[in-house]
């Protein structure tokens, strides 16, 4: 069964169909992008998925379970995580409570267990705070656990945002642009980087790219979305030279040219 | 039953005066939320400060003799014109002063701003009329005293009707500038998308003193009817107008104009009907006391029920 | 001058001035049991050991405590006044750490917040009078019940104001933060209209004459009405809500609370579930209220609806302000500099100016006592913090200091177990 299945899927805001009858399937330990023009519709898809708008059409099923009409806190709570395009941190805390606050899903203490101070809610916050760091770590913020969020810099919170969806311990990642903003040095240690998210850590993960360089590396599969409505769908190199892909991007006239 | 039926003429001439007030003071609420989205707390005080304005004017006049000289109405239009500018310059100055500074920070500072501004203001106005005057609670001169007999025990005060026709005529001429005029549009283009409304070149931040201006001008000549109407003010008065008319902003949908009038004049009907009638249904049980806890009670259940109100429209959340 | 200037540099920064009013502060206040200056003086001497950085904590823990423990009662055989001041003070930093748990947490703004306290106020009010005999049949209880209950009663008004803030935030706590704002400030005048003509048809709360006289509360029998009996009873209460506060704020309940005041969407992607998160906030800020209020009700020995104004919750709210939002200790300053306001600087200052009135040197029209402009002043207060220091004072500050102490707790915890099982 696919990990993530969705169906007939489609958004629309007042008169504007931002996403029309999309089909879009994924499996388990794969890495899979959209991509499309800028107001392609890519965000508002998702959003979708992650439970911002549940006034949609369509079927969403995520790891066997029914996504319709849910809200974005238990979409998270069937482990799906996500960033932001414009980074959404908690900015005026510190960035190792910003990974605690992803880790709220896997920490079970109650009231009582807090107020009496109680030995399970001290070994639990204590072993939390370890992996929280252990996640910094990872992330390649070592040692910077404590600054308050918002005074990282701006390729720092990115890496802080990932870190933070990661203690969720998802089963499928949503990536919104995660290189936008970064250097093409940086660019290729965030492709190096979500690779190595995969493999080590075996997580899938569904991203949102307008770097072609980026995208065409590490996909196993893309998805292409225009006007709200799928074009195409493969692998790189089909999608690469798929004429409906080329059109979208370059417009009529240079049909002939390749993408990237 | 006929007890009832028997005072409806007289509740429905209550009832509109008080929503007339209701629905001027609203106006001021939906202005400015309609283009900061921001509660002006101090609104109640504006209003307050139109009345105090007002009063004292009357009160000059009164001791100077024109009163008695001058035709009532002309002496109210007088009154409510400087009562008007008093109060404009006063909400000017209180944008500029307390929420200008505070515009970009978190919306919680700038409420709290709003209510400090709110509590200052009644202290102030306490502490000019208590040197100057001595009291601070002043009674306004009686401007009209005739009635004109209609049938029955049923009469309509001519203050009453002067009141009414100065809230239309204030409610019209501020439709009109909204929609027809250069600036009303400017103020709809500011209220709808800031950035935007800065790159056609408008100045933003002179539409939002002027929104400010025309809010707390209307708040001020409400304060004068108010005043006129029921002759004892102090100034604490706004506290509870203010939040009727911002209950009356919510209920029509706030950020809509005409929405603002119609829900101040439903309030003010509710909130007669519902005080006049409470007794008698209940047997005296619970009677006009409880005229407050209605028109709250109206508030939150809207609130929670139809948050957009009855002409507002529904913002969604930006993602 | 430039030299006493460099001399008094070095000495704060080696911290001899702090150490001086630490220590003899609460002497001056021993010897001086009815100066002002020295109780404010006393009051600043906690300030100054808070931002002491060459005390550990564990001597600013002692010098506290004996502070509080020994000096205070102490002055209060001399005076009681200071002690009975201290004591309203206490009273308030509970409530300004209650509702720093909805507004500074959570961000979540309550103008109502003084009607949780009346709630609990009359929880205890109705059944320590003979109030509720006038809706329970003598032949199940006589009422007023005996001061042994009032202990029960901070349990009950506890349970009670959390639960009508539970009802009240059930609808409410999806609206936007300005409405919220508002329909907690009309809930509280509901409360208080209600508290007002609820002399009928059955007298609950015998309307605006009040109620009175409330039981003290009593200890096995032993009735506990005195100043310092209340002291002790609100220093108790202090400390266990400080405890249970900073554990709650320094939990992943805490962690969330923050998150939702920081970016809501982003909490709730995290899986945060915001609407029981909030109410959970919102519920246990008016427990806290409840459980003051019943205290309030039994130490007043009167209470009407008046006490329950408006004015009283945006005080609160003035302390959380001036201390800094989401900071226990923050709290604590703001109540201190608030009451002092209120019951010393501007009564003294009325009491000087009526002074010379009297003694003919000016004359200063009885509408200028600034006692009656406290509005005046608070309002000043809000908009100058807004703009010019809107974190407040004693801004909150974030770190890993406890969570590190419970790193270790648990090291400890378990090398104990290990040498026992060896």
């Amino acid at each position: 069964m696919a990990l993530l299945e969705v169906k007939g899927l489609t958004k629309t805001f007042g008169g504007l169909v931002a996403v029309n009858n999309i089909d879009f399937e994924m499996e388990d330990k794969q890495i899979v992008s959209v991509i499309g023009p800028n107001g392609a519709g890519k965000t508002t898809f998702f959003n979708v998925i992650s439970g911002y708008y549940p006034d949609h059409e369509g079927t969403i099923t995520f790891d066997g379970n029914n996504l319709k009409d849910l809200t974005p806190e238990r979409v998270a709570s069937y482990r799906m995580a996500r960033t932001f395009q414009n980074i959404k941190l908690f900015p005026n805390m510190l960035t190792v409570e910003n990974i605690l606050v992803g880790m709220h899903l896997h920490l079970n203490s109650n009231i009582f267990d807090i107020v009496c101070n109680r030995r399970r809610k001290i070994k639990e916050e204590a072993e939390a705070y370890e992996r929280a760091l252990e996640l910094l770590k990872y992330v390649g913020l070592e040692g910077k656990d404590n600054e308050l969020a918002k005074n990282l810099p701006y390729g720092e919170q990115r890496l802080l945002e990932i870190a933070r969806a990661l203690a969720i311990k998802p089963k499928l990642l949503l990536l919104d642009e995660p290189a936008a903003g970064l250097n093409p040095k940086e660019t290729e240690a965030m492709k190096n980087f979500i690779i190595k998210i995969r493999d080590e850590l075996g997580h899938s993960i569904l991203l949102i790219e307008h770097d072609m360089k980026l995208v065409m590396g590490l996909s196993d599969k893309i998805t292409v979305i225009n006007y709200g409505v799928k074009i195409a769908e493969g692998t790189p190199l089909e999608v690469k030279h798929n004429p409906e892909v080329i059109k979208a991007y370059l417009g009529e006239d240079t049909a002939t040219e390749e993408v990237a | 039953m006929e007890q009832m039926t028997g005072m409806i003429p007289q509740l429905l001439i209550d009832g509109l005066t008080l929503g007339f007030v209701y629905a001027i003071v609203a106006l001021g609420y939906t202005m400015v939320y309609g283009i900061l989205e921001f509660i002006n707390f101090a609104h109640s005080e504006i209003f307050m400060v139109g009345a105090f304005a007002g009063t004292e004017v009357l009160l000059f006049m009164q001791s100077a003799g024109y009163l008695g000289s001058l035709p009532a109405p002309v002496a109210l239009l007088i009154a409510i014109i400087i009562a008007m500018i008093f109060s404009g310059t006063v909400g000017v100055v209180v944008e500029r002063v307390a929420y200008k500074p505070v515009r970009t920070a978190p919306k919680l500072v700038a409420f709290i701003s709003a209510i400090g501004v709110s509590f200052f203001l009644q202290d102030a106005v306490r502490l000019v009329e208590g040197l100057w005057k001595n009291a601070f609670y002043l009674s306004t001169p009686t401007l009209f005293t005739a009635s004109i007999h209609i049938t029955g025990g049923l009469r309509i005060p001519v203050k009453v009707l002067y009141i009414m026709v100065i809230a239309i005529v204030i409610m019209f001429s501020l439709n009109l500038f909204i929609n027809r005029h250069k600036l009303g549009k400017a103020m709809r283009a500011v209220a709808q998308d800031r950035n935007t409304a800065s790159l056609m070149a408008i100045d933003v931040n002179a539409i939002i003193s002027l929104t400010f201006l025309i809010g707390a001008a209307l708040g001020g000549a409400a304060g004068t009817l108010f005043a006129v109407q029921y002759s004892l003010i102090h100034p604490y008065v706004g506290f509870i107008i203010g939040m009727k008319a911002f209950t009356a902003a919510v209920f029509g949908g706030i950020g809509s104009i005409p929405g603002a009038m119609l829900g101040g004049i439903l309030l003010g009907l509710l909130e007669v009907f519902g005080a006049g009638f409470l007794g008698i249904l209940t047997n005296g049980v619970f009677g006009a006391e409880y005229k407050d806890v209605f028109a709250f009670a109206i508030l939150i259940i809207i609130l929670i029920f139809k948050p957009s109100g009855l002409l507002g429209k529904t913002v969604g959340e930006k993602v | 001058m430039e030299k006493l200037k460099n001399l008094l540099q070095v000495y704060w920064e080696k911290e001899i001035l702090q150490l001086a009013i630490i220590f003899l502060a609460p002497l001056l206040l021993y010897l001086f049991s009815s100066s002002g200056v020295a109780f404010i003086l006393f009051l600043t001497s906690f300030l100054v050991l808070y931002l002491s950085k060459r005390l550990n904590t564990k001597v600013k823990l002692v010098i506290a405590i004996v502070d509080l423990m020994v000096i205070m009662p102490l002055v209060g055989f001399a005076n009681t006044y200071y002690l009975d001041v201290i004591t309203q003070i206490g009273i308030y930093v509970v409530l300004a750490i209650g509702l720093n748990i909805v507004v500074g947490f959570t961000g979540l703004l309550n103008l109502g917040y003084v009607g949780f306290y009346a709630v609990g106020a009359y929880t205890y009010a109705i059944f320590a009078t003979a109030q509720a005999n006038n809706f329970i049949t003598s032949s199940i209880l006589q009422f007023p019940v005996s001061g042994n209950w009032f202990w029960m009663f901070l349990v009950i008004g506890m349970i009670a104001a959390g639960f009508v803030g539970f009802l009240l935030g059930l609808p409410v706590l999806r609206l936007r933060g300005d409405y919220l704002a508002i329909v907690t400030l009309g809930f509280a005048e509901i409360i208080r209209i209600v508290l007002n003509n609820l002399d009928k048809p059955i007298n609950f709360t015998n309307g605006p004459k009040g109620l009175s006289p409330i039981k003290p509360p009593a200890f096995f029998g032993i009735p506990l009405n005195k100043t310092i009996h209340y002291y002790f009873i609100v220093l108790i209460l202090l400390v266990i809500t400080v405890i249970v506060v900073n554990r709650l704020n320094n939990s992943r309940i805490g962690r969330a609370w923050t998150a939702i005041r920081e970016d809501e969407l982003a909490a709730r992607t995290m899986g945060i579930p915001i609407v029981p998160m909030k109410l959970l906030a919102f519920s246990i800020g008016a427990a806290f209220a409840g459980m003051m209020g019943v205290l309030f009700a039994a130490k007043q020995s009167f209470i009407d609806p008046s006490s329950f104004g408006f004015m009283e919750s945006i005080g609160i709210l003035a302390m959380v302000i001036m201390g800094g939002m989401g900071n226990i200790a923050g709290a604590i300053i703001g109540a201190f500099a608030v009451v002092v306001l209120q019951l010393h600087i501007l009564k003294e200052l009325s009491n000087f100016l009526r002074g010379l009135t009297v003694a003919g040197i000016v004359s200063i029209s009885p509408q200028l006592d600034p006692a009656k402009y406290e509005r005046l002043v608070f309002g000043l207060i809000l908009v100058l913090m807004c703009i010019f220091r809107p974190q407040g004072f004693l801004p909150a500050k974030r770190t890993m200091a406890y969570i590190k102490k419970q790193v270790n707790k648990l090291k400890k915890i378990e090398k104990e177990e290990d040498v026992s099982v060896e």
